[in-house]
């Protein structure tokens, strides 16, 4: 911090997956934020944010979810703060909505029994860190730079589209991710697949199109050379990273090609695979190990491709 | 007591719709002062005017207001069926009650109401009008065209060969525009040059025609028949009457690699250049951002090797007024860059097509340039990054077009046709070569434009897959297309050597600018805007300014020239007269009771108002007043509302007309 000026203070949206299958993520953004000395302070009595499922199933419903954690966040002070792109994406949606839509936010205001927080900023962990908190501080606080580690970092549907709802970044070629990663000292590779679909909520439904969706991403992710994969979503991660040796399984054998491919195009045709494990990586799991916290404590041990061999590897460890 | 006329007109049913006629009619009656009314279901067809003069002459009526459209529409019509009659014109007025009521509305009743207290007003100011006088001004023969582009050629000519002096100002060294780039033209395949470059010629050689190349408009004042043009020549440090147009600077000037716009940065020229060898008039430019002369003040290698001492360093930019009586706007369009979208624009660039970084991605004019036997490759389609010829070339349509999301909802119309051109021209060149085509639809009204599309699927092995393209990434040599067929519903993946986007056609950068000078209007897109989209297609509102071309909206050559003729056919209506009849609602001054504060001239938007001085028989100054010059007054009223004296006036708005509006509501 420089001193004399004021402490940065959030108020925290954990969601749901960061409290189950997305621990890490949880772990990993309050050792990062405690390290930065940014104050994070959760949402008391929050809950679901609906998802994918409920405005899939019911508008009102999806967005009186929102709208009411939105309420409890306004108690608490500070901007939101927001990790997984799935909660920020409806978060930022309901108020872009109902600030559109006079009838939908009476509906909602009926719904919830108080007025619908649209004016509470949401802010997504990687604004937070890039913007906020700023690049160049977070270049001079870093204690262990992750020097070599070649990283392609991994946006997924979410984070940046609809053009007119997060405005996180560029909407098809965005950079923030890059930017924090160099600012960490390690080195975004450039890839293709950045911002293809990983198949999302079908991981249960119809595992199949998971499988073929996320190889295309862990393929180029390989070909470019990529030591690992940094996310900012916990399906994206649990896509790639559980899912990852089922994928070699299904699609590691020489002659398969990345889609239905009916204009007989030559890709991946006959060449020996590339194979290699790649890690998946938290934003915050990188950026709190570059902030010197130990590793022991940002939740590597409960992750299905190991990413201790790879940070030995690069004495990151 | 006057005897006033009321018609009430149904517009079919678009009044009747919704304001009860008959009810506005004979409310209409009860007016004081009004001594007929009716209704009648088209007051502007033959037997509605003929209702109109036989009222006029049984009722001897002294003034008529017809409630029906909008006075842009109709107010020429009525008032001349008034004047048939015997009434002054002047006296005959227009309730608007479609577009000011019936439209806009919903509940009968209220809108019944407003459509009467519509009437009454009318009524009010048609008691209190006066019989006026139009105002004659003279036409100024001699016409303006902007813009070098085949509209602007075509217009030109025109007007030349009836026998009319041309002023064709174009902004770039040659006229040409976007015909001259190109290399066959669909739906015929003839080549763009060999039909281009005689009109080109032609335009040179005319005794009519003043060509001022790389010059714009730099102001505009006056009105139909009598515009004065600011023109602004840009330097172009050679001297045009001395240049015989050998060529030899060019050959010497030491700096060549400068990529050439022509050829969309593919091919290469010299700081001191002509933009393609059959460029009108052959006389070069130097390009003064790069030549070294003006950049270090070392070379002056163009100076010591021109024979006739044509080239002139020390030139400046130069202004001339040229007068003229209608003006031709013919500017054209620009193509949509999938360019990172620059600060401010409303426009969208196409990140998931790696906003133009990756070389093998091309736009359809680059594709032309390199199927165009003068292009950068000879002809032959060798692409970009390697100069390798490639065998699988997707195209892309509707690239910015049709896509709300990126800024642009409309078609740009020739996209489909010159896609299936292209395709064809590459089968001819490539035997081996498969061309592939994403798109949404195929759009060919046109003649022989079906036939022309089929062909390139039936005939010349074009793949046409229906659907849109996702992403394009470099992978290696190749560039992977992702994208889906929706016929078959399945995600498509092509490795193609060359991309083709057909980009939006969008207005020319400045068009907004231009407009503003000129006084005429824009859309959003900022393409020009004609005065009726059905019955006035070339002219603009602004009276004495026609459309033609690309700059209205997209267009394909065909549509273009015939566009072009109309407009040149308007210029030489106009210029069939001596005089022209103006409406007389202009201002005039009370120099009684004008206290010479001139507070009228500062607000007057037409700069119609001067100084005058007022002198007695000794020629003693006695006081300055304003004076209103009627041939330059637009009508708008600034004037009135602005005069601290009340002394300034339009005639057919007068106060007290306006004042009898307000207090009979
Ligand atoms: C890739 C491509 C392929 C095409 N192929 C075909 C085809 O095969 N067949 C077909 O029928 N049509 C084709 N077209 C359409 C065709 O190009 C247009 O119909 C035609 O060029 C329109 O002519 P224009 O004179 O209106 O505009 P332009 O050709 O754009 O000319 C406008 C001129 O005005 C000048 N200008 C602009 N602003 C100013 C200013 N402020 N002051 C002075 N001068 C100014 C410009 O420099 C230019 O010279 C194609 C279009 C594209 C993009
Ligand atoms: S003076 Fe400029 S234009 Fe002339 S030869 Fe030298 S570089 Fe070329
Ligand atoms: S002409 Fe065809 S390609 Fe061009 S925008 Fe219209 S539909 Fe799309």
């Amino acid at each position: 911090m420089t001193p004399g000026k004021k402490r940065l203070n959030y108020s925290y949206y954990p969601g749901c997956s960061l409290h189950a299958s997305g621990r890490e993520y949880d772990i990993s953004t309050r050792a990062l934020f405690k390290a930065l000395n940014v104050g994070l302070k959760e949402v008391p009595d929050w809950f679901c944010c609906g998802a994918t499922p409920a405005h899939n199933v019911d508008e009102l419903l999806s967005l009186s979810l929102c709208a009411k954690n939105l309420s409890l966040a306004e108690q608490v002070e500070g901007d939101l703060a927001v990790a997984c792109a799935a909660c920020f994406s409806r978060l930022k949606t309901t108020q872009h909505h109902l600030k559109e839509d006079e009838e939908k936010r009476k509906q909602v205001e009926t719904a919830i029994a108080g007025p619908a927080a649209l004016d509470k900023p949401v802010k997504h962990i990687l604004e937070i860190l890039a913007r906020e908190f700023g690049l160049s501080k977070l270049e001079e606080s870093v204690k262990k730079p992750l020097m070599g580690l070649k990283v392609a970092s991994y946006y997924g549907c979410l984070l940046t589209r609809p053009p007119e709802v997060p405005e996180l970044d560029d909407c098809e070629d965005p950079s923030i991710m890059e930017d924090i990663l160099r600012a960490l000292g390690a080195e975004p590779v450039k890839w293709s697949h950045r911002m293809e679909c990983c198949g999302a909520n079908f991981t249960l439904s119809r595992p199949g199109v998971v499988l073929k969706l996320s190889n295309a991403i862990l393929e180029s992710a390989r070909l470019a050379g990529a030591d690992c994969i940094m996310v900012a979503c916990p399906l994206c991660h649990g896509n790639l990273d559980i899912r990852q040796k089922e994928i070699k399984d299904a699609y590691g054998a020489p002659d398969s090609t990345l889609f239905g491919n009916i204009f007989g195009s030559e890709l991946q045709q006959g060449a020996p695979k590339d194979q290699r494990d790649l890690p998946v990586f938290y934003i915050t799991q990188l950026a709190a190990l570059a902030m010197g916290v130990p590793s022991g404590n940002l939740g590597f041990e409960s992750v299905i491709t190991d990413p201790k061999p790879l940070l030995r590897e690069k004495q990151l460890l | 007591m006057s005897r006033i006329g009321v018609f009430v007109c149904h517009c079919g049913e678009n009044i009747s719709r919704t304001v009860d006629v008959e009810q506005v009619a004979s409310a209409a009656g009860e007016i004081p002062g009004v001594a007929y009314a009716c209704d009648y279901k088209y007051m502007c067809s033959d037997p509605g005017q003929n209702l109109l003069k036989k009222a006029v002459a049984e009722h001897k009526l002294d003034g008529v207001v017809v409630a029906a459209c909008s006075p842009r529409m109709h107010e020429k019509t009525f008032r001349k069926a008034a004047s048939a009659a015997g009434l002054n014109p002047y006296l005959c007025d227009m309730a608007n009650i479609r577009e000011h009521c019936s439209w806009v509305h919903e509940d009968k009743k209220l809108a019944t109401a407003k459509a009467s207290d519509i009437v009454k007003l009318m009524v009010e100011r048609v008691k209190k009008g006066k019989s006026l006088a139009p105002i004659t001004v003279p036409v100024t023969k001699r016409a303006l065209v902007i813009g070098g582009g085949i509209a602007g050629i075509q217009a030109a000519l025109d007007i030349a060969d009836a026998g009319h002096q041309v002023v064709l100002v174009e902004r770039e060294p040659s006229i040409g525009g976007h015909m001259a780039q190109l290399s066959e033209t669909f739906p015929t395949l003839d080549c763009s040059q060999c039909i281009m470059t005689p009109k080109m010629v032609d335009v040179a050689n005319h005794p009519n025609i003043t060509l001022h190349t790389y010059s714009e408009i730099e102001k505009v004042e006056g009105y139909i028949g009598n515009f004065q043009v600011t023109l602004k020549h840009k330097a172009r440090s050679v001297d045009e009457s001395k240049c015989t147009g050998c060529g030899i600077c060019m050959t010497k000037c030491p700096k060549k690699k400068i990529p050439n716009e022509f050829d969309q940065g593919h091919g290469l020229r010299t700081a001191i250049y002509v933009p393609f060898p059959q460029a009108v008039p052959n006389t070069p430019v130097i390009d003064r951002e790069n030549c070294t002369m003006f950049q270090s003040g070392k070379c002056g290698v163009c100076a010591k090797v021109c024979g006739p001492g044509a080239v002139d360093y020390q030139q400046e930019d130069r202004f001339s007024v040229e007068a003229v009586g209608a003006v031709v706007v013919a500017t054209g369009f620009k193509l949509y860059s999938i360019d990172r979208k620059p600060e401010g624009s409303p426009i969208q660039g196409y990140g998931e097509f790696g906003y133009g970084a990756i070389p093998d991605v091309i736009d359809g004019m680059t594709f032309e340039r390199l199927a165009s036997a003068s292009g950068p490759t000879g002809g032959k389609i060798l692409r970009p990054s390697d100069g390798k010829e490639p065998k699988q070339v997707v195209f892309i349509q509707c690239v910015g077009s049709r896509a709300r999301e990126k800024g642009i909802s409309y078609c740009s119309k020739v996209c489909c046709m010159y896609t299936a051109k292209h395709t064809m021209l590459y089968h001819h060149k490539v035997h081996d070569g498969q061309a592939y085509v994403f798109f949404m639809d195929a759009r060919t009204p046109g003649k022989g434009y079906d036939e022309f599309w089929r062909r390139a699927v039936e005939e010349e092995e074009a793949v046409y897959i229906r659907g849109m393209v996702s992403r394009l990434y470099q992978k290696g040599e190749k560039i992977v297309v992702m994208g889906s067929d929706i016929q078959v519903g399945v995600q498509v993946e092509i490795e193609a050597d060359l991309v083709v986007l057909a980009t939006a056609v969008q207005a020319q950068d400045g068009a907004d600018l231009l407009a503003q000078k000129l006084g005429i209007s824009y859309d959003k897109y900022n393409f020009y805007s004609e005065a009726h989209a059905k019955l006035k297609p070339v002219e603009c509102a602004t009276a004495g300014i026609y459309l033609a071309g690309a700059c209205q909206g997209p267009k394909d050559i065909p549509d273009t020239v015939s566009q072009a003729s109309a407009a040149a056919a308007k210029v030489m209506t106009l210029f069939s007269k001596d005089q022209l009849e103006r409406d007389p609602v202009v201002a005039k001054v009370n120099e009684k009771y004008c206290v010479g504060c001139l507070a009228c001239k500062k607000v007057c938007p037409y700069g119609a108002v001067e100084e005058k001085e007022i002198r007695d028989r000794q020629g003693n100054l006695v006081k300055v007043v304003a004076y209103v010059n009627p041939g330059v007054c637009g009508g708008c009223g600034t004037c009135q509302a602005t005069c601290p004296s009340k002394s300034v006036e339009l005639d057919g708005y007068t106060d007290e007309q306006i004042m009898a509006m307000i207090e009979s509501l």
